[in-house]
């Protein structure tokens, strides 16, 4: 149930870490999992002193930046085709550019596995555990 | 004078029995309240012959009756008294397709089967495609084909929880991994999910289990079905 | 200030009122003796008027006809809801909700013809009453036809004769085929006498600033004197919700159990458990194609 001002952790390297939903993309309800909302990051991972220094862990996204995010951990619980349901307990995204490839180079925290079904498999094997 | 008058008075009340009585009130006492009595009328009988255009003069309520019985026709069988409560025959016929043995059914009957899956046991589900899953069990729905159990656990440090369909072809086993200490108090233990209950990761209890099973079998943890 | 006539009608004398009906309706129309009748002759619409178009007719046979693609060639029966549960498919590991009916003592009880009654239906009884809780202009035409007292009548229409079920014959579960498709028929759950909010959605009044009382209630039932000072015909108000008819198309034959009487169909049908559903092949859905389900029954019966 993500939509305008939810806010989400970001769980990939971009150098967000929570962000903000400002719209949810082709569909006129909340997002779920898998789904393409657009985003406002408003903090930013401290990579330490070297942050500055342009390395490659540099932080690809500044604080008020506005991109593209898949949703791939949701609070509210999802219906399995078994009837099964799967819930996280936060809300979480990955940074995507335009075309659609991720930002970040890798993730840390489990994803959801619905993210195959909708054609995300990049980033379902980026991620290190899914459910 | 006085006297007599108050003598009088008190006797004043017995003054119309001295009264002569009149011949008129005797003939009321013996009237009846009947009227006076008249035999029912005989019930004249149809005449048998009567000429045609006659017959169709007279009204049908004076004609002779011609008692005419309605056949009444008895039902066909019945499917409802032959199958008295569908859903559990539908569940049963799903039943002895998913679960023949029963094995599923009583593991997690916990009303009847002392020996069942308890709330605060450690479980571990093994999907069809592989997949593992393992978390405290925090509630069962008994619900006939519907049961189910809701399990936590917390992965990467993200909690995560099932709800897990006992019958669905897509589990291939559950196993107990640990039985809870002590018995819990309540039927749905949904406390667990705030921090200061939160049993947080059970990856640690699981792992262990495992490696048991592997000692004792002396090969690779099987993902057969495990009491 | 009389209003003023346009050139070419001011013009014409005033036979034109009495030519008009000739003009425009060349055809002798069959004028009613009876009841209400307007006194201006019929308009001609001036938007859906071309040489081409097809004339439509409002005579019941041509009603009859437009209506023929969607009745049904069989018909349906009646089905009593039993409640939901849902069944899994082994295979895919899918689990798909679905509604339990049952039939009982589903059989034809009358037909209507196009001859005599104007259209072509099956009347079809299901579960059986008590004959001395029927009423005997009731029992009368139950027994007329041979059947016994049904406790529930309803008509299902079939396109042509070739649809009417013989009278008497008996409706089984295995009319419908696994995997078919069809319509269901059922009244809704009742809810009373409702208000606005709850019946149509309405959005209620303010919880405060000013209002008093009418929280819950509509707004304005229209325009004040520029509007007629009346409420216009269909005004969602208060009043019974629920309890109406409703049809879910398209529902999936999921099983069919003939001893039993059962029917799945996937997904929900409206109505609480315990209520009458009327279920025929589907209007929208290719017409199923009809196995003789008679003689293998009959087979398995011989040999039963």
């Amino acid at each position: 149930m993500i939509q305008l001002k939810s806010m989400l952790n970001c769980i990939d390297n971009s150098g967000a870490a929570v962000v903000e939903c400002v719209q949810v993309l082709k569909k006129k309800r909340p997002a779920t999992v898998g789904d393409r909302i657009v985003i406002v990051v408003q903090k930013q991972r401290s990579f330490g002193p070297d942050s500055a220094n342009n390395s490659g862990i540099a932080n690809k996204v500044r604080r008020g930046d506005i991109r593209h995010a898949v949703v791939v951990r949701v609070k509210k619980e999802m219906q399995r085709a078994d009837g099964s349901l799967v819930k996280f307990d936060d809300n979480a995204c990955v940074l995507i550019n335009k075309s659609g490839d991720p930002i970040g180079t890798r993730m840390n925290g489990v994803v959801a596995t619905e993210l195959r079904a909708r054609q995300w498999s990049k980033i379902l094997s980026l991620a290190p555990m899914h459910v | 004078m006085a006297s007599f008058s108050q003598l009088a008075r008190q006797l004043g009340c017995s003054r119309p029995l001295l009264k002569p009585q009149p011949l008129i009130q005797s003939q009321i006492s013996s009237r009846s309240i009947t009227s006076a009595y008249s035999p029912k009328p005989e019930h004249a009988p149809f005449p048998t012959k009567i000429p045609e255009q006659f017959l169709s003069q007279i009204p049908d309520r004076f004609k002779p009756r011609i008692q005419k019985r309605m056949k009444i026709y008895p039902p066909p069988p019945s499917a409802r008294a032959a199958c008295k409560d569908p859903i559990t025959t539908v569940k049963e016929s799903q039943l002895a397709v998913l679960d023949p043995t029963g094995e599923r059914g009583t593991l997690f009957d916990y009303r009847r089967n002392p020996r069942s899956v308890r709330v605060g046991d450690i479980l571990r589900v093994v999907f069809k495609n592989g997949d593992p899953f393992s978390g405290v069990c925090l509630s069962i729905k008994l619900c006939g084909i519907d049961t189910s159990f809701l399990l936590r656990n917390e992965l990467t440090r993200v909690g995560v929880e099932m709800m897990v369909k006992v019958y669905s072809p897509n589990v291939q086993s559950v196993e107990i991994v640990q039985r809870t200490q002590k018995r819990k108090r309540r039927a749905r233990l949904y406390y667990m999910r705030k921090p200061k209950h939160d049993m947080r990761s059970v990856e640690n209890v699981v792992s262990n289990y495992l490696r048991q099973q592997s000692a004792l079998t002396g090969q690779r943890p099987s993902s057969g079905k495990k009491r | 200030m009389p209003p003023r006539l346009p050139k070419k009608l001011a013009q014409l004398p005033f036979s034109l009122g009495a030519l008009a009906p000739q003009l425009i309706t060349p055809t002798p129309v069959s004028i009613r003796t009876f009841g209400i009748r307007s006194l201006n002759p019929p308009k001609n619409s001036p938007y859906n008027a071309g040489p081409d178009l097809p004339v439509l007719k409002s005579t019941p046979a041509a009603a009859l006809e437009r209506k023929a693609n969607t009745l049904p060639l069989r018909t349906g029966a009646l089905a009593v809801k039993k409640g939901m549960t849902a069944i899994f498919d082994p295979e895919s590991g899918k689990r798909i909700p679905c509604t339990v009916l049952q039939l009982d003592r589903v059989q034809v009880v009358a037909h209507k013809t196009i001859a005599v009654h104007g259209y072509n239906a099956v009347q079809i009884g299901a579960g059986w009453k008590h004959p001395t809780n029927v009423r005997k202009s009731l029992l009368g035409h139950f027994s007329g036809q041979g059947v016994s007292a049904k406790r529930h009548v309803f008509e299902f229409r079939v396109k042509d004769e070739s649809g009417l079920l013989p009278v008497g014959e008996l409706v089984h579960a295995d009319w419908f085929q696994e995997g078919q498709f069809v319509d269901a028929r059922s009244n809704t759950k009742g809810k009373g006498f409702a208000g606005v909010m709850k019946r149509h959605g309405f959005h209620g009044q303010d919880r405060s600033h000013g209002v008093s009382l009418t929280h819950r209630s509509l707004g304005s039932a229209g325009p004040s004197q520029g509007g007629g000072s009346r409420v216009y015909p269909g005004k969602k108000m208060a009043g019974n919700m629920g309890n109406e008819q409703n049809t879910v198309q398209n529902l999936k034959v999921l099983k069919v159990d003939r001893e039993n009487g059962l029917v799945l169909v996937h997904g929900a049908v409206s109505g609480p458990k315990g209520c009458i559903i009327r279920i025929q092949d589907a209007i929208k859905k290719p017409w199923p194609t009809i196995v003789e389900p008679t003689e293998a029954t009959q087979a398995t019966e011989a040999s039963a």
